[in-house]
């Protein structure tokens, strides 16, 4: 387009030198000299019959302008001086034109570039302005957490639809918050009525084995109640941990030092290890995570006891600790059940005396943190390995990849 | 030394009464919050078993009130609610120690005992069972003047049939006590420690007082 223009220019150029040759002509009567300057050249031809007045372009091959093809406008007309008839014609380079036609492409081009670059800029930060408030309450329903007590807070806007999502997010997580606290009580509650009903049981047989007149049949048969009763309580305990990790209903993690914890835990379990004559191989590193101290304690407790309570006379226990993972190995026979569901709640093999309760907790408890604790059986030993999440040891880097990568979307 | 059972199970609380019910302690019972708070108010009680989840009131109220009135009874907290901040927050308000249920009466015993002991012999740190005697604050046994070389176990063992004298205490309650639920299904060693403690006692040259029960619970007998 702005080429045509251009084009037009130069006809009207080229025109205007029509004009002055015809005047020229008209008033004198007689041919102006050719002439030859660089852009422009006038010439005189006789011809036999007028011309067709005509525009044309040609290039031509500019031997002085380094061979190069160069383009050129051309008006031709006939004149008629004293009787005898001329074609004129006036020629203008292209040359020029182009020129300036590649430069008003460059500066056009510049401007553009330079209002889209402003343009970008400004929808940024509009728009970044504008979603804030949405952010923030992304941002707030990610760290959203069920055991702090803390209520979203969201930036005053004066979007409408911005301020729905805001009343729909908090009335959603008010809701959560009341069904989690009425959870809760239920599970205190439950506590309460069942271990009322276990103590009474239990008392009364306390007081049962002072009487000397009983048999000894009858003292076979309260052991075997005293057992059952146990059991009882033992079971109606681990469904409430259960209940209550699965809630996440203990928060406070702080650094734990399982190596030491292990150590502990042998100690405190000589006496069930002695009575078996197992064998304690324990290969332990250093390794410290980010726990809550009393979950840690339970986990190496089911983790230790199983692999006790379930191992040969004699056999042997292997704890290997390094920071990446624990791996807890023990002799004892093959599963008398699908190794698939080993975490499963009540799964348990037919001798077992124990609540089949204590992997499904330690599954909970690894699953909480993120862990990975799988089972294996390989020549004779059950394997049961906790893979730490990695990052666990290194807290602080991980959270701050987490966020980095979930920024990424909205920047 | 007087005690105050606060329990609203009345089966329970029976149970409590016959078991701490002795010649030297002198059990009540109240089975509601308010009689338990004029009882409170009326009388000194050497060690209260208070259960915090009463019907008509939080036993916790209860704490408050004898400790703000400055009173020094032992408080022995019996409840249902075993959830760590329950527990804390009973020993925070002043209570002495926090019993969750199900429980063995020889543990609830042994606790209540340990709370009377702390509180009304100040300075005096010894048990003494006939020729035995027990340092509580060095947990160390002399029986004769001569000491004795338990291991930490065996020094448990005798202290908890110390505070159940007179009566069978299972097994059971035994393995829980000593080694809470560590035992691995197996109570074989409990056997081995008491057959230790024995010896012990009688190389010493004490009277052999623990006595096995059928094999489902022992008895420290003093005549």
């Amino acid at each position: 387009m702005i080429r045509g223009i251009l084009i037009h220019e130069l006809d009207d150029a080229l025109r205007v030198e029509e004009a002055e040759i015809l005047s020229h002509v008209h008033t004198l009567d007689q041919l102006p000299e050719p002439s030859s300057y660089r852009d422009q050249q006038i010439s005189f031809a006789p011809a036999a019959t007028p011309v067709r007045r005509q525009f044309i372009n040609f290039t031509r091959l500019e031997h002085h302008r380094h061979d190069e093809w160069q383009p050129y406008r051309q008006l031709l007309f006939p004149v008629t001086v004293k009787g005898q008839v001329y074609t004129a014609s006036v020629t203008k380079s292209e040359e020029e034109t182009e020129d300036l036609l590649a430069w008003i492409m460059l500066v056009t081009a510049g401007m553009i570039l330079v209002l889209l670059g402003m343009l970008f800029m400004a929808n940024r930060l509009l728009l970044r302005r504008i979603w804030q408030p949405f952010y923030q309450t992304l941002d707030g329903l990610r760290r959203f957490d069920l055991s702090k007590r803390e209520s979203i807070v969201h930036a005053p806007t004066t979007i409408e639809e911005f301020r729905h999502l805001q009343t729909v997010v908090q009335q959603m997580t008010e809701k959560i918050r009341k069904d989690y606290e009425m959870l809760r009580d239920f599970t205190d509650n439950a506590s309460h009525e069942m271990q009322t009903p276990l103590a009474i049981i239990n008392s009364k047989l306390d007081l049962m084995i002072q009487d000397q007149q009983l048999k000894e049949m009858h003292h076979r048969q309260l052991q075997a109640m005293y057992d059952a009763v146990g059991r009882l309580r033992q079971l109606n305990q681990s469904l409430l941990l259960l209940t209550k990790i699965e809630n996440n209903q203990f928060g406070q993690a702080a650094p734990v030092a399982l190596e030491i914890l292990i150590e502990k835990k042998l100690i405190q379990m000589e006496d069930p290890i002695r009575v078996k004559h197992l064998t304690i191989n324990a290969d332990v590193l250093p390794c410290e995570l980010q726990m809550n101290a009393y979950l840690t304690d339970i986990l190496l407790n089911n983790l230790l006891g199983n692999a006790i309570r379930h191992n040969y006379e004699r056999g042997t226990l292997n704890i290997v600790l390094r920071q990446e993972f624990l791996q807890i190995s023990n002799t004892g026979a093959p599963l008398s059940f699908d190794p698939a569901t080993i975490f499963d709640r009540f799964t348990k093999g037919g001798h077992s005396e124990g609540t089949g309760l204590g992997l499904a907790i330690a599954k909970q408890i690894c699953d909480n943190y993120g862990f990975a604790l799988t089972y294996a059986y390989e020549d004779g030993m059950h394997i049961l390995r906790i893979q730490f999440k990695h990052s666990m040891t290194r807290a602080g880097h991980s959270e701050f990849r987490q966020n980095a990568v979930l920024d990424s979307p909205h920047e | 030394m007087k005690l105050l059972i606060i329990e609203d199970e009345k089966a329970l609380a029976d149970s409590i009464y016959s078991y701490l019910q002795q010649k030297d302690f002198v059990c009540e019972t109240a089975a509601s919050f308010t009689e338990a708070r004029d009882r409170i108010e009326q009388y000194d009680y050497d060690c209260i078993l208070l259960d915090i989840n009463l019907q008509d009131g939080n036993g916790l109220e209860l704490l408050k009130a004898l400790k703000s009135n400055h009173k020094r009874d032992g408080v022995l907290i019996i409840s249902a609610r075993g959830s760590l901040e329950d527990r804390v927050s009973g020993l925070q308000l002043g209570a002495d120690d926090y019993l969750t249920k199900p429980f063995h009466l020889s543990e609830l015993g042994a606790r209540v005992a340990a709370i009377i002991r702390r509180r009304h012999s100040a300075g005096s740190n010894f048990i003494r069972l006939e020729d035995i005697l027990i340092d509580v604050q060095a947990r160390s046994v002399t029986v004769r003047e001569r000491s004795l070389d338990l291991t930490r176990k065996e020094y448990q063992l005798l202290l908890y049939f110390a505070y159940n004298k007179g009566r069978v205490v299972s097994r059971n309650a035994i393995a829980e006590h000593l080694w809470g639920d560590d035992t691995g299904g197996n109570y074989d060693f409990i056997y081995t420690h008491i057959k230790n403690l024995r010896r012990k006692l009688g190389e010493a040259g004490a009277g052999d007082y623990i006595q096995s029960v059928y094999g489902m619970g022992y008895k420290l007998t003093i005549s």
